[in-house]
Parts: C-alpha cells; sequence; structure tokens
C-alpha cells in the first residue's frame, strides 16, 4: 500500500512547482520576449522541461525504489 | 584545537592565496559599474560556481549536515526546489532589472511604484543585510574559536579584515573572482570527502546498506516530525527563501547583472541550480551521511552538529584535513564578502544618492561605494559581541522572518500583476510584515499557524510561518488592490510582466533586432582615428554573419574562454569597411584589455 505520506510532498513539490514554472512561461510567450522561433528560446523551454521532469523521476526514484534497494533496518 | 600543525598550515595558506587573489583583480574595478556588477562582462561558468560558494553559507555545513546525520537523505529537500522559480527569474525578473538598469531592489520599488516605497524596502533591505553580515562574522568567529581556540571577536576581526581588504580593492569583481576559487574548492573537499567515505565502506551499496531506511527518503514525512516536516521545510525554503533568493537577494541579483548578457543568465541558471546545487547539496550534507553510517558500522561517535568534522577528521590525513578547514572558512567567506558588498551597493544607491548627492562624478561614487564597504564591515564587526548574547541574534531572526515573506509576495505581484498599486505594495510589506512579527508572540503564535500546521504541534511554527506570512501579506496586498485605484499603464510599462521587450528596447535605446547571427572570430587592431570608448568598426561581411544592423548591441571578448570574460566590453556596431580585423579605438582596447593582434569573438545581442 501507497504510504500517502511520502506521495504527498511530491504532488506538493511538483504540483506548486510545476504552477510556478508555467506561470513563468506564460509570461514568457505572452510577452513576445520568449520567442518560440529562435533557437535559443526553444531550447530553454525544453530544457525547463526537462529539469522537471529530471527532479520528478530522481524524487519518485528516492521515494518509491532505492529506500527499499540494499539492505539495512526499517527504523 | 582541530587538525595537527601542518593542517593548519595549509588553512592559513589559503586564506593568503585567497586574499591575495582577490587583492589582484581589483585591478579590473575602476568604475562604479566594476565595483558592483564586475563591468557586466562575466561567462556563465565564473558566475555559476561564484553563486554556488555564495549560497553556501556560514552555517550551511553544520546545518545540513546535522540534518543529513537526523534525517538522511531528505537534507537536500531545500537545495532541490530552486528549480521551479528558474521560468519566473529568467522570463520575467531579471530582464525587467536587466534591461531596465535597475541597480538594487529598493529601486526597483520605486520605478514600480513611489519613493515612500522604496524607502520601506530600503530599510528592511539594509537591516536584514547589516545583521547578516554580523551573523556571518560571529560564525566566523565561531568557527576560529573551534578550529585555533582564537577569541570569537579575535577570530572575526581577523576574517573581517580579510575579507573587507579585498572588497575594498575590487568589489564585485574580486569578490566573483574568489568566489569562483571558493565554489571550486568547497565542492571538491565536500564531494571528496563524501566519495571518500564511501570508499572507506567499500563502494556505493556497502554505504547504501548501512543507511537506516528512514534516512534514505529524498523528502521527510509530509507533516512530520514536527522540525523537519516537508510542509514545513518546503514552506519556508522552497516558497518563502527561494523566492526570497532570486527576487529579492540583493548580492545573487548583483550577480546576475554582473553577467556579459541575459543569454548567459540562462546558461548559469541551468548549471548552477540543475548540477552544481545539487553537487553542493552533496558537499553540505554529505558529512553527515556519512557520519551516521560510520555510527551504524560502531566506528564513531558523535552529536549531529559535530558529524561533519569528525567524519571529515577521521577519514582525512594530516595535511588534506587542512583543505577541509579551509573549505570551511570558503563557505564564511564567500557569503560574508557577498553581503558586504551588497549592503554597500543599497547604501550607495538608496541612501546616499538619492539623499546626499544626486548627481557627482562616478569617481565619487565610487570612493562612497569603497568608504561605504568599510563601514558596513566595521559596524558588522561591532554586532558580533552584541550577537553573541542571544537575545538581539534572536530580534533579528524574528525581523528577517518578518519581512522575507511580504517582500518575496510584494515583488512577485508586482511584476505579475498590473492592478497591484502603491498602496497595495505599502500594505503587504508593512501590513504583511507586522502581522507575521506578531505571530513571533505568544498568544499570537497558536492563533495565527496552528491552522496551517497540518496538525504538527509548537515545533513546526518556525517553518509554517513563512507560508502564514505568503498567504497574509498577498492576502493584504490583494484586497488593498481591488480596493484603490490601478496606475496608469504607461508609468509601469518595462516593470511588469508582458512588457519586457519594452524593457529591452529601452535598454537598447532603438528598435530591436533578434534576427539569428553567428558568432564571429577576429583579431583586433588599435585605429588612432577612432576615439571614445565606445567606438569600433565592424566590417560589412562580419555584420552580415552576425546578422546584425548599424546601432545592434555587440559584446566583444577574448576568445580564451579561461579570462572568463574579464577581458571584454559591450558595444554599439559600427560598420567600417571590409578589413578582415575588427578596429578599436585606444580606449576601447584599454576597456576590453586588449592587444593588437588579439583574438576576440564578437557575439550580437539584439
Amino acid at each position: 500500500m501507497v504510504d500517502m505520506a511520502r506521495v504527498w510532498p511530491i504532488l506538493c513539490q511538483f504540483g506548486i512547482g510545476g504552477l510556478l514554472c508555467a506561470v513563468g512561461v506564460w509570461a514568457g510567450l505572452s510577452s513576445g520576449y520568449l520567442d518560440m522561433k529562435l533557437k535559443d528560446d526553444r531550447r530553454l523551454v525544453a530544457v525547463i522541461v526537462g529539469g522537471f521532469v529530471g527532479l520528478l523521476v530522481l524524487s519518485c526514484a528516492f521515494t518509491f525504489w532505492l529506500p527499499f534497494v540494499g539492505g539495512g533496518d526499517a527504523s | 584545537m582541530i587538525g595537527t600543525q601542518l593542517d593548519l598550515i595549509v588553512m592559513v595558506s589559503y586564506f593568503v592565496v585567497v586574499v591575495g587573489f582577490g587583492v589582484y583583480f581589483g585591478k579590473y574595478s575602476s568604475t562604479t559599474k566594476d565595483f558592483y556588477f564586475g563591468g557586466q562582462r562575466f561567462a556563465w561558468w565564473v558566475i555559476a560556481f561564484s553563486a554556488t560558494a555564495t549560497t553556501v553559507g556560514s552555517y550551511s555545513f553544520v546545518k545540513y549536515s546535522a540534518a543529513g546525520y537526523n534525517y538522511g537523505l531528505s537534507s537536500t529537500q531545500s537545495y532541490l526546489n530552486d528549480w521551479f522559480w528558474v521560468p519566473v527569474l529568467l522570463l520575467i525578473w531579471l530582464p525587467i532589472i536587466y534591461f531596465q538598469r535597475i541597480q538594487s531592489v529598493p529601486e526597483y520599488f520605486e520605478r514600480r511604484f513611489s519613493k515612500t516605497t522604496r524607502l520601506v524596502a530600503t530599510v528592511f533591505i539594509l537591516i536584514y543585510l547589516i545583521g547578516y553580515v554580523g551573523i556571518n562574522l560571529l560564525t566566523l568567529g565561531q568557527a576560529l574559536h573551534t578550529m585555533l581556540g582564537w577569541s570569537v571577536f579575535a577570530g572575526a576581526s581577523l576574517a573581517c579584515v580579510a575579507v573587507t581588504f579585498y572588497v575594498f580593492a575590487g568589489g564585485q569583481t574580486s569578490v566573483i573572482m574568489t568566489d569562483l576559487v571558493q565554489g571550486i574548492t568547497l565542492l571538491i573537499v565536500g564531494v571528496g570527502i563524501f566519495l571518500a567515505g564511501v570508499a572507506h565502506f567499500g563502494g556505493f551499496v556497502d554505504w547504501w546498506a548501512l543507511m537506516p531506511e528512514s534516512h534514505r527518503y529524498i523528502f521527510s514525512e509530509f507533516n512530520k516530525p514536527d522540525k523537519f516536516s516537508f510542509i514545513g521545510v518546503y514552506g519556508q525554503d522552497g516558497l518563502a527563501n527561494t523566492g526570497a533568493f532570486v527576487l529579492m537577494n540583493q548580492g545573487i541579483i548583483m550577480r546576475f547583472l554582473a553577467l556579459r548578457s541575459v543569454k548567459d543568465a540562462r546558461k548559469m541558471s541551468i548549471c548552477w541550480i540543475l548540477v552544481l546545487a545539487p553537487l553542493a547539496a552533496i558537499t553540505v550534507s554529505g558529512g553527515g551521511w556519512i557520519a551516521k553510517a560510520l555510527v551504524e558500522n560502531g566506528e564513531l561517535e558523535t552529536t549531529a552538529n559535530d558529524s561533519f568534522i569528525h567524519a571529515a577528521h577521521l577519514l582525512c590525513s594530516p595535511g588534506i584535513f587542512g583543505f577541509v578547514l579551509a573549505a570551511l572558512m570558503a563557505a564564511l567567506m564567500s557569503t560574508a564578502d557577498t553581503l558586504i558588498n551588497a549592503s554597500s551597493a543599497v547604501f550607495v544607491n538608496d541612501v546616499y544618492r538619492p539623499y546626499f548627492k544626486k548627481e557627482a562624478k562616478d569617481t565619487h561614487y565610487l570612493k562612497v561605494a569603497r568608504i561605504s564597504s568599510l563601514s558596513v564591515a566595521a559596524i558588522g564587526l561591532l554586532l558580533v559581541p552584541i550577537f553573541d548574547g542571544e537575545t538581539v541574534y534572536q530580534a533579528h531572526a524574528k525581523f528577517t522572518a518578518a519581512i522575507t515573506p511580504p517582500i518575496v509576495m510584494a515583488i512577485l505581484l508586482g511584476i505579475l500583476w498590473k492592478r497591484f498599486n502603491t498602496p497595495a505594495a505599502l500594505a503587504t510589506m508593512v501590513g504583511g510584515g507586522a502581522l507575521v512579527f506578531l505571530s513571533t508572540f505568544s498568544p499570537f503564535d497558536a492563533l495565527f499557524l496552528k491552522p496551517l500546521a497540518f496538525g504538527m504541534g509548537e515545533g513546526s511554527y518556525k517553518f509554517i510561518r513563512a507560508v502564514f506570512g505568503l498567504l497574509v501579506s498577498g492576502g493584504l496586498g490583494i484586497i488593498v488592490a481591488y480596493a484603490t485605484r490601478p496606475q496608469p499603464l504607461e508609468s509601469i510599462a518595462g516593470l511588469i510582466t508582458g512588457t519586457q521587450l519594452q524593457a529591452m528596447e529601452f535598454f537598447k535605446g532603438a528598435p530591436l533586432n533578434r534576427r539569428e547571427g553567428e558568432v564571429v572570430y577576429v583579431p583586433v587592431e588599435t585605429d588612432a582615428s577612432l576615439s571614445g570608448d565606445e567606438t569600433v568598426l565592424v566590417s560589412s561581411a562580419h555584420m552580415e554573419t552576425l546578422a546584425a544592423e548599424a546601432g545592434d548591441l555587440l559584446y566583444v571578448c577574448d576568445r580564451r574562454w579561461w579570462f572568463g570574460g574579464l577581458r571584454s566590453f559591450h558595444t554599439k556596431a559600427v560598420e567600417g569597411g571590409e578589413g578582415a580585423t575588427l578596429r578599436l579605438s585606444a580606449e576601447a582596447m584599454a576597456r576590453g584589455h586588449f592587444q593588437d593582434g588579439d583574438v576576440v569573438y564578437i557575439e550580437k545581442q539584439f
């Protein structure tokens, strides 16, 4: 059974974090400052999304998988 | 004294080298722009490492090693939430301050709201910064007391003199260059200790097996324990402190403004937050994790607060341990120098210039900048014995907790919401700050904070106070904004999201050219017929490769990357002839620290 005390932190961090990222990207796009016709700007959006996904994967690995790998007690 | 005479020699040598390094780079500081913003010429990697050294504060090794010892990997959670603020920083806040040439957070408040708002922000931020100078010097003194047995004030005085010496000589340029060295030192030592510990146990698998399961999670449980729950740490660090870090930390803002372009700010942020911050998290926490495994293995007895130093002492041979002590000093000095430079910037920009001498030569302001750096350091040092008694220290901590969330909310709403006006900003800062301050006293703490504590006890209030501060100050600001008239849109152009392109046009003073071009590598040549600092002649062929037009902003930099932008300058494109060289006036050659025949690269900005 999933321990919600371990799930809520991920939902909270990446939920509010996703909202903050969305606000920033929206502000860039709606102002025209972020121009998706430019290679650098496309790369920036890709890196923002990639960083978000990478951190999410890392967080899930250290919550649902790696704590149970190897020996150790359950203190 | 901890360690041997050899360790002491290594530490003192490091100390002398860093101070000498900082003083050497003083020669690159000849204007206030150099003194506060490093001439806006640094490459992303220099700033990324130096900012890492600044963020690893005086308290970091003790605080995060203790957290790592007590709670395991979740000690890193404070370092893993910066990424979510990056889009707000890079796409809204940074374009506004960089292109509007805003030099301090209070200056933004005047441009966006009013003079009164700037005054309130100046007072809050100066107390906050100078208080932190005192706290940092106190921590420096305490560290030297533990390591060498000196009195706290004597240690703080020596460290203060050393740091102030190079800040006085070179301002931000010296701070950046010394922090570059200190950042690299910190990361090598911290990660090195962790890897040495892992190797001591026979590899990652064996070390991991010694860690209790409760220590293997990246986040602590949602609402427990009271003093290290996820929601408490996230509210305080992930929202309030990280928000403050990217929006109101004058030292970090100055570091961003020292970059050669906003494009470099992107690279710097990505390297800093996705690569160096996780390494910094390992640097400051790793000692605690290794100490915990050593204790579990029956090899060490220690307390959480001493875990880093004890683990390092056990793992390092004499001499190498001296580098560990040097890394601790690096963490302390790299924060103190930034704070002194930042406090001086706020004083000159927001107190001296507007209230004492509005129009003067740059050399005058540079002199005042140097004197104010000395004064800030002296006040900070005087605070050391006062802070050594707990009461004033705690008062500053309460004050900081009270003003941080309101200022973060005032800036955030100011850049995001056009309706947010002067009365709303004042209500957010003063009203919000007062309510948060009230929440530090009984019975208001329980009254205000218990409903937000997710069932946790009083131990969580310190953390939950940040969430309360953000909610209450934001709420007050929104109510007042709706109850009062909005400012005319034309008065806030370039200062709010949606108007970033206007800010860029303001910066350039001409229409933008965002066509994509290529970087051009070319030798430089002095042209005696040219004069003035801004005069360069670019050949037609190079203009075409750059996709540049006359008047576009160019960045000219020595092609040798290891200078990190020290030999460079900004200029405007002027088309001239068909030559294979870039022709510069003698003044421009001097400004860029170039010599005839040096190969530079030219980059069009916009």
